[in-house]
């Protein structure tokens, strides 16, 4: 696949707002996320969405999946776990995919809830956020999996291939088919620290100790997602061109900060799609 | 130029004043993004740095002992003497920061 124009990382107002603005720019892209809207629709009634009056999350969303119908663009579906500057352009992971990009815009919306304790400490000794990466460092050896979807039993299964145990913690409720060498252990996670040459995953009812620990959550924070962007605690920094740290990346919507609201997210994403458009030119 | 370690031979990074070796696996995604920005460093650093690459399946026991649980991950090192280390993909400008930062 030749390299697009941009790649867009999320498919919420501000991801969805960047796409058309490029795409009336006859730029190539890709669009990457979910077509049913994700958490937009479960979104109950917004009330300042010019146009929409009371409009409800499903409604505003299928209006905008309307919108990208009318204009051809595709919502590519799939998990987008890293983003690399190559210097020259990005090179984005979507599951086992890797795309090409001459620019980025970020609009992955922002993570709720906070890393476990010792988590980002001791990720790179022992932590992983990425089990097809890492799994075979773990060959014959325990691991665990923290895992908080029900897609993450998939890599648990992968890893089990691999290491000799896997304990599966998972974050959520649901009912469990595993190999033989999974147990599941459905206790609070609360903490990760170090032991001697071990990990231990402290619960809120036992310490487990193991070789490495992997915490597999549907979203990344922004600075393991993109490795290098400046942070600002859960956000990416910008300026009002919806610039970020690294040159041909920009961002919008939640993930830039508050307020978080989809008409900002709007705004923010035709913003980030012209600076990506004069970034485009500057570059030729 | 990065050299490529093989038979767990640690000599070339012992006998460097300051060598940076780039542990990875050819398995690894992202190992296999900051390769180029490695070799890329290694020529801006050529004569003050030394550059190797350890393939952690072909030098496990190196990996082993240099206790190597994420990849890919980079070390500096003085002398021999392990003086700092960072995991995962990094941008080649956050990198050169790193290396000046420690040599």
């Amino acid at each position: 696949m030749d390299r697009l124009h941009s790649i867009i990382v999320g498919s919420g107002p501000g991801g969805i707002s960047a796409a058309i603005t490029l795409k009336l720019r006859g730029k190539n892209i890709m669009l990457i996320g979910n077509k049913d809207g994700g958490k937009l629709s479960k979104a109950h009634e917004i009330q300042n969405y010019p146009g929409f009056p009371n409009v409800s999350g499903k409604d505003l969303n299928s209006a905008f999946q309307k919108h990208l119908e009318e204009m051809g663009i595709d919502i590519k579906e799939g998990r987008v776990s890293a983003i690399y500057a190559m210097g020259d352009y990005y090179s984005v992971q979507v599951d086992t995919e890797m795309y090409e990009a001459d620019t980025v815009i970020l609009a992955t919306g922002v993570i709720a809830g906070k890393p476990l304790k010792g988590e980002e400490e001791l990720l790179g000794r022992g932590v992983s956020y990425c089990a097809t990466c890492d799994a075979p460092l773990y060959r014959q050896k325990e691991v665990v999996v923290i895992g908080y979807s029900q897609k993450e039993e998939e890599e648990a299964k992968y890893l089990a291939e691999v290491a000799s145990k896997v304990i599966y913690i998972p974050v959520y409720k649901g009912e469990f088919d595993f190999p033989e060498n999974v147990e599941v252990v459905s206790e609070k996670p609360v903490e990760i620290a170090l032991k001697d040459e071990k990990r231990v995953v402290i619960t809120d009812q036992s310490e487990i100790v193991t070789d490495g620990v992997f915490v597999l959550r549907d979203s990344i924070s922004p600075g393991q997602l993109v490795p290098g962007i400046e942070i600002d605690g859960a956000h990416v920094k910008v300026d009002r061109q919806m610039k970020t740290s690294l040159p041909g990346c920009f961002a919008c919507g939640d993930i830039t900060g508050t307020p978080y609201q989809y008409v900002k997210a709007a705004g923010e994403g035709n913003v980030a799609a012209l600076s990506a458009v004069s970034f485009l030119a500057s570059k030729k | 130029m990065v050299n490529k370690i093989t038979n767990n031979d640690f000599n070339g990074v012992k006998g460097s004043e300051i060598a940076l070796v780039d542990y990875s696996a050819t398995w690894c995604g992202p190992c296999r993004m900051v390769a180029p920005v490695v070799e890329e460093l290694s020529e801006e650093y050529a004569g003050k740095v030394a550059f190797f690459n350890a393939d952690v399946d072909d030098n496990g026991a190196l990996a082993q002992s240099a206790g190597i649980t994420n990849i890919p991950a980079l070390a500096i090192y003085k002398n021999g003497e392990r003086v700092a280390m960072k995991v995962g993909f990094s941008p080649k400008p956050v990198l050169k920061e790193w290396i000046d930062s420690v040599i």
